[in-house]
């Protein structure tokens, strides 16, 4: 017999995205993939949106999740145009060549 | 003028500044004009105060207040005691001789030099009058800027290293000193429902006694490192060995006694439990002792006459900060005078070094002897200033040291014991001093034809020489004027 | 039925819509007008212009609610709330965009980068910021929060053409994104307890549940996570050394004072409001997160000859003296961390400043050579330095002192000795550093060159903040009537 998915199942899922999202944005060397990661912890944050307002019955949430939506395209576009900045100084997308200020 | 004579005080080495900023910069002998009429003016508005003070009143005089900053409860509250009063005048007798003294000494950007050193008077000054704590803390950290410019730019070879140094130490005690001040404020505040700094009033807290104890050793740590005391002296050589001359004066004459100064204005009075508790008194009376026969011994094995000076001043503050913790009437008195005196016989000193370094260039006792022959009026100071310092009678020296051990000795006899083996040491060191320098044959030629001092520099040490006679022969008016503030000490620390 | 827009709603925005409508027109006139010298002066004047109307629109909130004896002005149904302590961080962030305005002009002429989108994002950044300060819905703290961020990875990313400045804004984006991401999800866990954005809805939730609910425990984690990243304490401070080094230095002087500022007003308004009833939950780890940004801004600035780098680490030891203020808990603290982030501004915005004087030509003017001799080169900018120097190592008479004060005294007045005594000894520790810098300025070797030329927008800048810095160091009065204003009833 199937369990009925419930707000916990959401937010365990969430959860999960969110860790896998920090995860590739702290390990992964290739930018592009940097960006989608940040990404996946923005949709962390829908899924719980999302969840929370069907469990509490309150929209703001749903608006919020709007908010969120818009928000990843922007900061994708920024992003990506600093990264294209980058690209023609340097003609790389890869994390360990951005290499010139040390740590 | 009456009423507002010690903001006169406090602002005349300020106004200094500003004469000289809006002097010309091209007229070098325009400028060391200047400074000296600052100096001067200094020196003579301090003056009526001394003229009208009351010997034997009680509590302060001369009292200024305003409010400075209201919602803190800080204001601006001036006023002397027989105590500040010394010191007061010492640090206007020191800060224009240590102007005057510049006067060849110095020849690099000489509006910035003098301009530091009246901002540094003025922040000694404030230190000195303030009765209240947070202007007291406020100036007592305006004096580590200018000395730190004034040893970095001016100084010797090691000069930045023994800058950075000195600042380093200073505000290391003095941020945990400020630690003290806020919780004895804070104390206060719960107590009596007023934010004050005023230290009258911070006197009736009555303080729990662990509390009490924490703050007095966060101000031991400001006042010690300040003294200095051993083992908090390091930075004292080095910063007295790289300063130039006037700097020299002005450290050994006044920054150090801003930190016996402490103890005896705000660790005695505000906590005296904790400065009356035995192991207190005897962890310090022990590291006095330390620095008395540590301070001579090392200054016996110096091969550089500045840096034996300045070890002998961690010697000769020992005795002062013994003095202070024998508690009673003698001890107190005693190292009250011995601060005015070690200011004076040590700023002779530290200017006799600098003449000779002026004329020689080089600090090495080996590299002289036999300057009595080519030098015969500073061979006559520099005796003069020996004497003083080791304590001989009929000079300062002699009036203090016999003071302080006199109240030593009423405390316990062990510590007096050794303090008077620090006197012993301290005579042999400057007359042997003495004897390597000044005495027997010329060994060198360069020493022949040294000149002699100058009428300027004979100026700069008759008030020294005037002042060291007078508490030698004649010390009553001194202890007078100490007798009443050291007695609400006594009171306050009787209470145990 | 309540109104959409009303006369209040209108009053408490206002700034924010003159800084969006200026920020629209900068870019549209430097559409519009002609391509050369004048047309950019024009764009500076704007934006001036712009700050100027600002400020007049604050002073009008302020009279207002002074008039009143300080209530809180809530608006569009309780997403703005105007307060004393959104006011005080409005006047901070005004000081800081108003002076980054003033010292970019030569700077952005010299690196050959003009133009209005610099100005506009200036203006922009300051509008989210204004919404951080005095939004109490977290949709709205939240497109606050990304208005400020969005705008200033580009401002650190503007010199196209160097490989420093891209690299800087990259890593700084992909930082800044991950703690955005972060404190969305702190913000949807917050929403999920208490089925509303609103903060006062949220806090009545907090306290119901307690600290030890384990979803609270997750929305402390991951908030505290983003903010610290934001504020740059340690360790999650990695980001600002490469953003100071790299970027255009006023916008780095902005970015260190406002951006930290702003992250700071965000902290204030969740933890001292909904958590405050989860204290226990977040008090250890800001103790934890504010002692080790004193250690390791501390410790990692004494190594530096990037004197901007340098000036980076100091800036995490100071956000790790504002945690304290936050730590102490108190009335006092939470002045104590006003009156330091305003000082801040002053000090910090000046020390950068004098960077900006010694960029000229070929000459970077960050390496801690670039400063020797400065004393003799230019004594005017060798003596301010010193001043904000002594202010950011906290010695009087310079308004550093004032904001350690504070510090220090709400430590004591909480009972935190151990955390003061820690403090105080990290600011004597501090003074090596910035004493590094005075030695080489005063007593290095003279570099040749022609003395240090200022532009009419940096004199006024060096002006205002050395007189507001040595002013507050001397009678610090008006600066303390300032900070109380968040504590007012």
């Amino acid at each position: 017999m199937l369990h009925p998915v419930g707000t916990g199942h959401y937010l365990v899922l969430s959860l999960a995205l969110l860790l896998v999202g920090i995860l590739g944005v702290l390990t992964r060397r290739n930018l592009v993939i940097v960006l989608m990661s940040v990404e996946l912890i923005l949709n962390a944050v829908n899924i719980n949106l999302i969840a929370f307002s069907k469990h509490t019955g309150n929209l703001a949430g749903q608006v919020f999740a709007i908010f969120v939506i818009t928000l990843a395209v922007a900061e994708a576009a920024v992003g990506l145009g600093l990264l294209i900045a980058l690209f023609r100084n340097r003609e790389t997308t890869s994390a360990d060549e951005v290499n010139l200020l040390r740590w | 003028m009456e009423g507002r004579l010690l903001s006169l005080i406090l602002l005349t080495p300020l106004a200094g500044v500003l004469l000289l900023l809006l002097t010309p910069g091209g007229n070098r002998r325009l400028i060391k004009l200047m400074a000296n009429l600052a100096g001067v003016a200094g020196f003579l508005v301090t003056i009526p105060l001394m003229m009208n003070f009351k010997a034997g009143t009680r509590g302060y005089q001369f009292t200024e207040r305003l409010p400075w900053i209201p919602s803190l409860g800080v204001e601006y509250a001036l006023g002397v005691d027989g105590i500040s009063l010394l010191l007061v005048a010492l640090t206007a007798l020191a800060g224009a001789l240590a102007i005057l003294c510049s006067w060849g000494a110095v020849e690099e950007r000489l509006k910035e030099f003098y301009a530091l050193l009246l901002l540094q008077q003025a922040g000694m000054m404030g230190v000195f009058l303030a009765t209240d704590f947070f202007l007291f803390y406020f100036c007592w950290e305006l004096v580590l800027i200018p000395m730190y410019f004034i040893i970095g730019m001016w100084g010797g070879e090691r000069r930045l290293y023994a800058a950075i140094k000195f600042v380093l130490y200073t505000v290391l005690g003095s941020v945990l000193m400020l630690l003290g001040i806020l919780a004895l404020y804070w104390q206060h505040f719960q107590q009596t429902g007023i934010y004050s700094f005023d230290i009258v009033k911070l006197m009736q807290v009555t303080l729990p006694p662990g509390t009490e104890h924490w703050i007095f050793w966060a101000f031991f740590i400001g006042f010690a490192i300040k003294v200095p005391m051993f083992p908090f002296h390091t930075w004292l050589p080095d910063a007295h060995v790289e300063a130039p001359t006037a700097g020299s004066v002005i450290l050994a004459a006044v920054l150090l006694k801003m930190g016996t100064y402490g103890f005896v204005r705000f660790s005695l009075p505000l906590l005296p439990n904790a400065s009356a508790d035995r192991t207190v008194v005897r962890v310090i009376a022990v590291l006095s002792l330390i620095a008395i026969l540590y301070g001579a011994l090392v200054s016996l094995m110096q091969k550089d006459w500045k840096r034996l000076v300045a070890y002998s001043s961690v010697s000769h503050m020992g005795f002062c900060t013994l003095g202070i913790f024998a508690l009673n009437h003698a001890g107190i008195a005693g190292s009250a005078l011995q601060q005015v005196n070690h200011g004076i016989s040590t700023s002779m000193l530290f200017l006799l070094v600098g003449i000779i370094y002026e004329r020689r260039h080089t600090r090495e006792i080996a590299q002289y002897g036999g300057l009595a022959h080519a030098m015969p009026g500073f061979a006559k100071v520099f005796a003069f200033a020996v004497f003083s310092s080791a304590g001989l009678p009929l000079l300062n020296g002699f009036i203090g040291e016999f003071t302080i051990l006199q109240g030593v000795f009423a405390a316990n006899r062990t510590w007096a014991a050794f303090a008077v083996m620090g006197v012993v040491l301290g005579a042999a060191y400057l007359l042997w001093l003495y004897q390597r320098t000044m005495l027997g044959a010329v060994t060198r030629e360069e020493n022949r034809g040294v000149a002699d001092l100058t009428p300027r520099e004979w100026l700069t040490f008759l008030p020294l020489m005037a002042w060291a006679l007078w508490i030698g022969l004649y010390p009553k008016p001194f202890f007078d004027v100490l007798d009443a503030p050291v007695r609400a000490i006594l009171e306050r620390v009787a209470v145990r | 039925m309540t109104a959409f827009y009303t006369g209040t709603d209108h009053f408490a925005v206002l700034p924010a819509l003159l800084l969006a409508l200026f920020g629209c027109a900068v870019l549209l006139f430097e559409f519009v007008l002609p391509v050369g010298m004048a047309s950019r002066r024009a764009l500076a004047a704007l934006t001036l212009a712009g700050e100027g109307f600002t400020a007049y629109s604050l002073y009008r909130q302020h009279s207002y609610l002074s008039s009143q004896g300080w209530p809180a002005l809530t608006a569009f149904q309780g997403a703005v709330t105007i307060d004393g302590l959104a006011l005080a961080f409005n006047w901070m962030f005004l000081a800081a965009a108003g002076l980054a305005a003033l010292i970019s002009y030569r700077y952005l002429e010299t690196e050959g980068e003009h133009s209005g989108e610099y100005y506009g994002l200036l203006l922009f950044a300051q509008f989210g910021m204004f919404f951080l300060a005095s939004g109490t819905d977290l949709i709205v703290q939240f497109t606050g929060l990304e208005t400020m961020a969005l705008s200033f990875y580009v401002l650190v990313g503007f010199l196209r053409g160097r490989r420093r400045s891209n690299e800087a804004a990259l890593k700084y984006f992909v930082l800044g994104v991950l703690s955005s991401g972060l404190i969305l999800y702190g913000f949807s866990v917050l929403y999920g307890i208490s089925g509303s954005t609103k903060l006062s809805a949220v806090a009545g939730a907090v306290a119901g549940r307690g600290a030890g609910d384990p979803l609270i425990w997750l929305a402390v984690a991951t908030l505290g996570a983003g903010l610290f990243f934001k504020i740059a304490a340690a360790p999650f401070h990695m980001w600002a050394p490469d953003a100071y080094d790299g970027g255009p230095t006023p916008v780095v002087a902005y970015l260190s004072v406002a951006s930290k500022a702003a992250a700071f007003v965000l902290l204030l308004r969740l933890f001292l409001g909904p958590l405050a009833a989860a204290r226990e939950a977040w008090q250890g780890l800001t103790v934890m997160v504010a002692l080790a940004s004193l250690a390791v801004g501390t410790i990692a600035a004494l190594s530096q000859d990037n004197v901007k780098r340098l000036l980076a680490y100091s800036s995490i030891a100071h956000g790790g003296y504002v945690l304290l203020g936050l730590v102490a808990g108190n009335a006092r603290g939470l002045q104590g961390i006003v009156v330091y982030l305003l000082t801040y501004v002053f000090m910090n915005t000046g020390a950068f400043l004098v960077l900006v004087l010694l960029r000229r030509g070929e000459a970077e003017g960050n390496h801690i050579d670039d400063l020797s001799g400065l004393m003799r080169r230019s004594p005017a900018a060798a003596v301010l330095m010193l001043l904000f120097l002594l202010s950011l190592g906290g010695l009087p008479p310079s308004s550093g002192f004032i904001a350690k004060y504070y510090i220090f005294l709400a430590l004591v007045e909480s009972g935190h000795y151990a955390l003061a005594a820690v403090g105080a000894i990290f600011a004597a520790a501090g003074l090596y550093y910035y004493f590094r810098l005075v030695k080489t300025m005063f007593g290095g070797r003279e570099l040749a060159g022609e003395p240090l030329a200022a532009s009419m927008g940096t004199r006024v800048a060096m002006v205002s903040t050395a007189v507001v810095t040595l002013g507050l160091g001397l009678y610090p009065e008006p600066l303390l009537q300032l900070a109380l204003l968040p504590v007012k009833p």
